[in-house]
Formats: structure tokens, sequence, C-alpha cells
């Protein structure tokens, strides 16, 4: 963060503006509020799927349509990925993936969306956040696996 | 709060429509006329073409012909002209002078002396058209897009009529979702960098790269502001996706979505204003316009534009800020729909799994990509002409600004 002063003066000045503007649009969502938004940290030291065969360190999060919210099997899965988080403290990349049906701008959003729903989840139940980072391919490139709307955590 | 912006939207709408209608009925009192054909309007200006001298004058002359008839900015007449272009031509150097009847004004001669006799005319027929309509001609815009033909996805650019195909990129793991500068001098860009998405500027004329964003998580959809000062683009840093206006001299960033949800796909309006943008938050992408401040730090203010479907994506300001091009989807099924702005009928330009539209210097023109293939849309004649297609999947079309 040292290297880019500018945005972590950002990142401090609009997450209040961010945090307000959360509660008041809560109204249409119909899944359960998010407290707080955890800015991202550095993405010095990870690696990215197109450069490298990464192993996912779960099996594929699937979306349905254009959704982004986390569903009861999605959380039970992703429970079990931050109970076990502890022991070896490794860190992930939440990548996000969507359908080529999908507008390009729009399912680079959706799947960057999706990612970080996956990330604030295990944030909350106990992953540091400093250990996990996002990024959303939209339909640029192709998961590792079944489905195309996917979310994958890839091991570092 | 929703509240709130609904009233701010119909205070905007109320505005709007004070202005249009000044005397007699309230607008919305009105019932919309039946809808009448358009009588077919001649070009207002009227241009000769006089002769071009010199070795090739002759093949000169019936390049400029073609050009300037698939222009439609002119009646070509030898009646009463207002306008009178001639020149010479040796050995595919072109001189080419236009004179104003009114006053017998020379209004420019300039020679042309580009390699090639085709593009010679091509400059002089733009400047034909600017200097008359004072409207940028086509004959020289260029279009830029994504094509995966190399096996990765890469940027392209093209002519309006989908010749001189330039390959801009070559990013190990693809560049996509360009934006040209208000010049055409450079493009913006999301490349793949180590994998990563990162927002960077090329220069089409020097060739010099450079990387405007580099923030954790996702950059892209960078739109050049009209002034070509500033970009609009989506970042995540925050911890979800929103959208940003960046200034390119300072270097310095604000948001202007106040979404949780999925934004993308940001424009201007030719104001240099407005940004509107297509942000899911939570029951598919609607369009919204956000104010962009003028100074850091202070408020701007949200709309929810309604356009009456439940899926909009890809919004763009005609070069008037009086129409927005956006895609909608029913179904499967993509369509590229236009709408007044700020409020006003929708009309579907093409359906059957068109998508990405752009709009054309002068506003006449749609481009948009169907099934893979680049298409340009002649608004006033519903004629569409397949400019580019077999070249990979083409995808993210932007024209020059």
């Amino acid at each position: 963060m040292t290297r880019r002063p500018l945005f972590s003066l950002l990142i401090t000045g609009f997450l209040g503006t961010c945090l307000s503007a959360c509660t008041q649009i809560s109204s249409t969502f119909s899944e359960e509020e998010t407290e707080v938004v955890f800015a991202l940290g550095s993405r010095e030291g990870f690696t990215s799927p197109l450069t490298a065969a990464l192993k996912p360190a779960c099996p594929a999060i699937e979306f349905s349509a254009n959704s982004f919210s986390l569903n009861g099997s999605h959380k039970k899965r992703l429970h079990s990925l931050a109970a076990d988080w502890p022991k070896t403290k490794p860190r992930y990349l939440v990548a996000g993936y969507a359908p080529p049906e999908l507008s390009a701008g729009y399912s680079r959003s959706l799947s960057e969306r999706r990612a970080q729903a996956v990330r604030q989840f295990l944030i909350e139940n106990g992953v540091e956040a400093a250990s996990l980072q996002t990024v959303g391919f939209g339909h640029d490139a192709v998961p590792s696996g079944p489905g195309n709307g996917v979310v994958v955590i890839y091991r570092q | 709060m929703t509240v709130l912006r609904l009233l701010f939207l119909t205070a905007l709408l109320a505005s709007s429509q004070q202005s249009v209608t000044a005397a007699g009925l309230p607008s919305w009192l009105k019932l919309p006329g039946r809808a009448r054909k358009a009588a077919v309007e001649l070009p207002e200006h009227k241009l000769r073409l006089g002769e071009f001298t010199g070795g090739t004058g002759t093949s000169a002359q019936k390049s400029l012909l073609e050009e300037l008839t698939l222009s439609r900015e002119f009646q070509l007449t030898e009646e009463s002209p207002h306008y009178t272009v001639s020149g010479s031509s040796v050995g595919g150097r072109v001189t080419g002078k236009l004179v104003r009847h009114a006053d017998g004004k020379l209004l420019f001669e300039r020679t042309y002396a580009a390699p090639g006799l085709d593009e010679n005319l091509r400059l002089l027929a733009d400047d034909v058209i600017f200097t008359v309509t004072g409207k940028p001609g086509l004959a020289t815009s260029r279009l830029v897009f994504v094509s995966d033909r190399s096996g990765t996805k890469q940027i392209y650019s093209c002519d309006v009529k989908g010749r001189d195909v330039q390959q801009l990129t070559r990013e190990p793991e693809g560049a996509v979702s360009p934006s040209l500068s208000p010049e055409g001098g450079a493009v913006a860009y999301t490349a793949y960098k180590a994998g990563f998405p990162v927002v960077q500027i090329l220069d089409l004329g020097q060739g010099w790269e450079r990387t405007v964003t580099d923030t954790p998580g996702s950059n892209f959809g960078a739109a050049f502001s009209p002034d070509g000062e500033r970009l609009a683009l989506v970042m995540s840093f925050l911890g979800n996706p929103e959208i940003f206006v960046t200034d390119l001299n300072t270097n310095t960033a604000g948001c202007i979505s106040d979404t949780v949800g999925a934004p993308s796909g940001p424009a201007w309006h030719p104001g240099g204003k407005q940004v509107i943008f297509s942000d899911d938050r939570g029951r598919g992408p609607q369009l919204y316009v956000a104010e962009v401040p003028e100074k850091s730090g202070m408020q701007s203010r949200l709309f929810l534009w309604r356009t009456g479907y439940k899926f909009c994506t890809d919004p763009e300001f005609s070069p008037s800020g009086k129409q927005v091009a956006f895609t909608t989807r029913t179904g499967n099924q993509t369509s590229v729909v236009l709408k007044d702005y700020p409020q006003g009928s929708n009309t579907v330009i093409q359906a059957d799994n068109a998508r990405h539209p752009s709009w054309s210097p002068n506003g006449r023109y749609l481009c948009y990509c169907q099934y893979g293939s680049l298409y340009i849309h002649d608004l006033r004649t519903s004629q569409r002409k397949l400019v580019l297609s077999g070249y990979g999947t083409i995808s993210e079309p932007r024209w020059m600004r």
C-alpha cells in the first residue's frame, strides 16, 4: 500500500461514504445486510490463474442467472473452508466468472461482485482480509471445471 | 431514500418538459400523434463537384464523388450550388479547394500528400464535410473492437467500411474493453497484466502506453470524457465494484456510483457533466445517471433512469446528448434499443442478439455487433451494412468520438 499512497487515501476517504450508502439502499436486497465492507489489500504476491495452473481450494461455487447473493449450500461450503483456514493460514485468490451470453462489461462487474460476496463471507467467518484477493474475469477467461457462472477459490 | 431519489428524478423530468413546451398544454396532457412516415428530406447543402486536373485527376474526381455520395451530407448538383469543390491530382497527391458561391470566398485550399490517392480523397471529403456542416466526417473516422481471432482477446481498429484492420494490442493474457479518446489519438483499455485486469492508455501516434489504474480487485470499462482529460471506469478495491471518475492529469479518482451492486459500462454525456451506467442492485441491471462533481469532495446526485426494460447494459449517449442507445435482454435474446433522453419512446434498432451499440461522431449511425460480426446501422434509412465478419468473434465495438 505504500506504493499507492493515493488509493490508501481514497480508501479511507470513500469507505465512509460507501458505508452510509449501503444502509440507504438496503431495502432492495433480499439477502441479509452486510455491516462492514472491507477494502482490498495489496495484490502483490498473488498469482493469477491465467498465468499459472492453480489448485482450487474447494469445488467451484455456482451462481444462477445474474444473482450475486450466497445461498445456504454456498455458505456451508465456505464455512468449512473458513473453519480450516486458521490451521495453515493459506492465501486465496477468489476469481469470478460469468457465462458468455451476458454483455461483456456487465459480466466482468457481476463476476467481480460475486467474488466480493464470497470474500466478504469468508472475512466474516474469520479469514484475514489480507489473505484474500478478488478478480472478476467476466467471460474473458474460462474457469477450470464445470459451469461458467462460478466463483473459484484458488489456493496461492 | 429511494423516495427522495424518485422525487429528484421527477423534478429533473419536469424541468426538462417545461423547456420543451413553453406554451400551451403541458406535454403530459397531449396525446402522442399518430406515427407518420417522415418525408424524405434532401440534404440542405448543395455541392458541385468541379473539375480535377492532372494525371490522376479523373480517378480522383470519381473517388471523391463516391465518398461524398456515401456521406449523404450534400445534394450533389450542377444547379445553383452553394459550394464547389475542385482541384488537381498528380501521382496520387491531391490538392483540393472549396469555394462558397454566396460571396465567392475560397474557404480552404489544401494539399494532401499521404501515400494513397484514396486516403488523400477521404481526408479531403472529411474536410469538405466539416467546413460546410461543422460536423466531423466519417471517411477518416475509425472504430475499435475486441476480437479473439489470435486465440486471446485483443483490440483491433478498422475504418467505417471494415478496411484497414490493425491490431493495436499484443497482450499475452489479452486486452478488452476499448475506448477511443475524442481525437482518436489514444485508446484506453483493460489489459490482463500478469493475469490481473489493469486499465491502460495506448497513444496511437507515438506508441507509448501507460498504466492508469492498477488497484487490487478489477479495473475495467474505461470511457474517455468528451474533453479527453478524464476517464470513467469501474474499480473494486473498496470491497465492491464502483464507478469512478479519474483525472488523467492529476491521477486522482472520485466515486460516483454509490452502490453495493454490480455497476458497469459507464459512458459520458457530451456535456461532460453526467455519466450514465448500468447497475445491478439485485434485480437485474438498470440504467443510472450520476452527476460528475466538478471539484473533489462535492456530492454528486444519482438518478435511476427508467427505460421500461428490466435488463439494460452498455448505455451510450448520442453526440447531441438527446438519445441513449443501450442493450436490453429478454429471455435469451439481446436487442439494441434507442431511447430519447431524458424521456421519450423506445425504438428497437435491432433485435436478434445485437448488442453493445456505439454512436458515430455525427450521430447518424450506430455500430453494434451481432453473432460476432460488426454492423453499421443508418438511423435515418434504417438500413444496415455488414462491416466486418469472419474476423474471429467481434465484441465491444466503439466508434471514435
